[in-house]
């Protein structure tokens, strides 16, 4: 059997007297697609910064691909196999939504800008909005933005994408566009690890779902089987709640 | 009043405005570099480096220009026991003293882009230098432009400073020719004419280089 290429293992970070994770475990095998869900503030997100290392955790380690991040003394090299997706989106506003996709594969990777542009275009065709390339991304819609930031990270080819609340800050009819783009992007093959509370995605395309609170792991249960019969009270309460939306 | 005296001595005047043009370009464009050190070292994670940073710029801060312009004039000669040249005294203080100015304001611009934005760099793989230079800076100077600008014109307001150690700028040129004309408020009045076209050309040229951006 082949290691897993995300082993997140015993992992602790505590900043200001607070413990954001407290001895997180998991790991994911290539090709898979887990979410991460769970109350706000229970160290989802964090958790998701220390794979790629922006954040700096005190015990444990992350090993992507072979690679400690405790250990790594490359990060930027580190960082170029791991696509990550942030809430706001995080494009850059003073370049076109083509310059966005293409600057790291140019200074990080050392791509020619016409190799990067064909590269660019086409990743932002497979999110459907290679017509906006010339765009500043202040002049596109929300899930367009969020569409091209997944466009970003895929432009790098990474083996393990992140992606971090990526529908939270969407209105609701965008929200579809965006996770149609993710749900293909799980089926070709892609290797997800996803923070979200949109349980359908979840239903839909996560080969298991892991449930946070208070910086640990509260379950960590098959699809099927977390909403069916959730082994903890504290899942079900959450479940409850997300799915109800009142 | 006798406006001819103006007309007299348009050329000497003129002179004078040249010097003090080239003394505040000189000044911001030695000043402005050592800022943008200044702020990248008081925002450093360095405790050392952002201490000292900031020990600085507060030091600085809290003197007046004049003050810092005596040190360099008088003092350090009798420290180093070597004389300094009065541009170079002058060329020294006005670097030293903007810089902090100049630092504030590039501090405020590249806290105004924020941390999501260097992450979200940093997490495409390029290092921290090529996230300052091609993501943080842009922006940063962007948000920056009025405040530089107006500090610009201090500077060049600030350069009438080198009239106390008897440096020909626009001042001190004025002062000389109303002492020997006898004319000081024709003189005076034609100085203050200069100083407000050139800072309202300044702003101007700020204000569109502010709607163009």
């Amino acid at each position: 059997m082949t290691a897993p290429i995300i082993q997140i293992q015993d992992l602790g970070l505590a900043f200001d007297g607070f413990t954001a994770l407290d001895g997180v475990s998991l790991d994911v095998m290539a090709g898979q697609c887990i979410v991460v869900c769970g109350p706000s503030g229970s160290g989802k997100s964090t958790l998701l910064r220390c794979v790629n290392g922006l954040e700096r955790f005190q015990r444990g380690d992350v090993v992507v691909d072979g690679t400690s991040v405790r250990d790594c003394r490359d990060l930027p090299r580190l960082r170029r196999g791991i696509g990550m997706v942030f809430q706001h989106f995080e494009l850059y506003p003073h370049m076109t939504v083509l310059e966005n996709v293409t600057l790291a594969p140019i200074k990080a990777k050392g791509l020619s800008k016409a190799e990067a542009e064909r590269v660019a275009l086409h990743y932002l065709d497979q999110v459907g909005i290679a017509d906006q390339a010339g765009k500043h991304p202040g002049r596109l819609s929300g899930g367009q933005q969020q569409r091209a930031a997944i466009a970003r990270a895929l432009a790098l080819e990474p083996k393990v994408m992140l992606f971090d609340e990526p529908t939270s800050a969407l209105d609701p009819e965008m929200i579809s566009e965006v996770l149609r783009v993710m749900l293909d992007l799980a089926r070709s093959g892609m290797t997800m690890l996803v923070v979200t509370h949109e349980m359908g995605f979840a239903r839909e395309v996560a080969d298991r779902i892991v449930f946070m609170d208070r910086g640990s792991i509260v379950e960590t249960a098959g699809t099927a089987q977390f909403f069916s019969a959730s082994q903890t009270e504290r899942a079900r309460e959450f479940l409850h709640k997300v799915l109800a939306k009142i | 009043m006798d406006w001819h005296v103006i007309q007299a001595n348009l050329p000497l005047l003129l002179r004078g405005l040249g010097t003090s043009l080239q003394l505040a370009a000189v000044a911001v464009l030695l000043s402005f570099p050592l800022g943008c050190l200044l702020a990248i070292g008081r925002l450093s994670r360095r405790a050392w480096l952002s201490l000292t940073c900031g020990g600085f710029v507060n030091l600085m801060r809290s003197n007046p220009l004049v003050l810092v312009l005596f040190w360099f004039y008088f003092l350090v000669p009798i420290i180093t026991g070597r004389a300094v040249s009065d541009l170079g005294s002058i060329v020294i203080a006005f670097v030293i003293f903007f810089s902090v100015y100049f630092a504030e304001i590039v501090r405020s611009g590249i806290q105004s882009v924020g941390s999501r934005q260097v992450q979200a760099g940093l997490s495409t793989g390029l290092t921290y230098p090529q996230t300052m230079r091609h993501i943080v800076m842009p922006q940063a100077i962007r948000a920056m432009l009025p405040a530089l600008t107006t500090q610009c014109i201090v500077v060049f307001q600030g350069t009438t400073v080198a009239y106390i150690v008897g440096y020909d700028e626009l001042l001190h040129t004025a002062s000389m020719a109303a002492e020997r004309t006898g004319r000081p408020v024709e003189l005076y009045v034609a100085v203050a004419v200069m100083y407000f076209l050139v800072c309202t050309a300044g702003s101007l040229l700020a204000r569109n280089l502010e709607r163009k951006s």
